[in-house]
């Protein structure tokens, strides 16, 4: 389900089989970096979309979490984790991050949720039909990694 | 000459009523276009969008083929992706389903669950559907998965608006 009021209206009235959330990662920089960025945020929004069409009824697809590159890890972390003890808290029991930008390798280990990082593709010089193809890939991938995260919590 | 002289008040109320017209021309065109273009829209969606699939290759075990098309959300349009089932029955008469499942919508894969073959499995919470699209007692959909209306095309598959089934 996306967030939209439309979506979450059907949410609410089917809490009990949703179980997922899923928080896209932007980053944002405007310095050297920023064209990666814009790729990197490009491909994940892309991504999400895709993502969102394959599972609608078993997740929420959250508006994406934008950062600065700048940030330091510390205050990421304490941003994410906010995130995901509101969403258990909430009646959520998987939440997933989807990114691009490998910084997030790093400090993945102090999440309790799975962090998917994907590298991310040059999706500007690909028409529409390859995009699409080349996406429908990596959500059949995606579809594996959540069955079994899926199966191994129930 | 001083026939053919245009007055001072007659050439103001030419010009006014010309340049009026045009105004009240440029505020009801679009008010017309408004009230009429869904009507016109709504005959467009009639259309058959083209598919990559040829109709000679369909054999009897469904095949997921996706297709793009212009969609208009209000005046907006957008390439839109769609995706079928399609396969041939029993009859020799080609099949084609909607991949949503009609319990919450996720997209539902032919054997997607290798202990139930000859199954459509929806991977969310393990809705099933037999191979015509009916759904199994006792998973969670209520409602066969729709049904494409079709049309063959030089030799191409060409599929309408996903509608219920018929008969359910
Ligand atoms: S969305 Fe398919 S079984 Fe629930």
């Amino acid at each position: 389900m996306k967030w939209i009021s439309q979506d979450i209206d059907m949410y609410i009235k089917s809490k009990e089989y949703v179980d997922t959330a899923v928080l896209p990662l932007f980053p944002v920089s405007l310095g050297d970096d920023i064209k990666q960025t814009a790729a990197m945020s490009e491909f994940i929004s892309l991504l999400s979309i895709q993502l969102e069409r394959q599972f609608r009824g078993r997740l929420v697809m959250l508006p994406g979490f934008s950062y600065l590159k700048s940030f330091t890890e510390d205050k990421l972390v304490n941003d994410i984790k906010l995130w995901e003890k509101e969403l258990l808290s909430k009646g959520f029991k998987h939440v997933f991050y989807l990114t691009s930008d490998s910084s997030w390798k790093t400090i993945e280990s102090q999440f309790e949720g799975g962090l998917i990082w994907l590298p991310s593709l040059p999706l500007e010089h690909m028409d529409e039909q390859y995009k699409n193809t080349i996406l429908d890939d990596q959500v059949k991938q995606l579809l594996q990694l959540f069955l079994q995260k899926w199966q191994s919590g129930e | 000459m001083s026939k053919n002289r245009v007055s001072r008040r007659q050439f103001l109320s030419y010009t006014l009523t010309g340049v009026g017209g045009f105004m009240a021309a440029g505020m009801l065109m679009p008010m017309v276009r408004f009230a009429i273009d869904p009507v016109l829209q709504a005959k467009a969606g009639g259309n058959y969008i083209p598919t990559p699939q040829k109709v000679a290759d369909i054999t009897e075990v469904p095949t997921r083929v996706d297709f793009t098309f212009e969609q208009q959300d209000a005046w907006y349009n957008s390439e839109e992706t769609g995706t079928a089932w399609v396969y041939k029955d029993d009859k020799g008469e080609i099949v084609a389903l909607s991949p949503v499942c009609k319990h919450l919508g996720c997209v539902v894969n032919w054997e997607g669950d290798k202990t139930k073959p000859e199954h459509f499995y929806c991977p969310c919470h393990g809705g099933l559907y037999t191979k015509d699209g009916t759904n199994v007692p006792g998973t969670p959909p209520i409602a066969p998965l729709d049904v494409y209306p079709y049309i063959e095309k030089d030799g191409y598959l060409h599929l309408g608006k996903a509608e219920p089934k018929k008969g359910a």
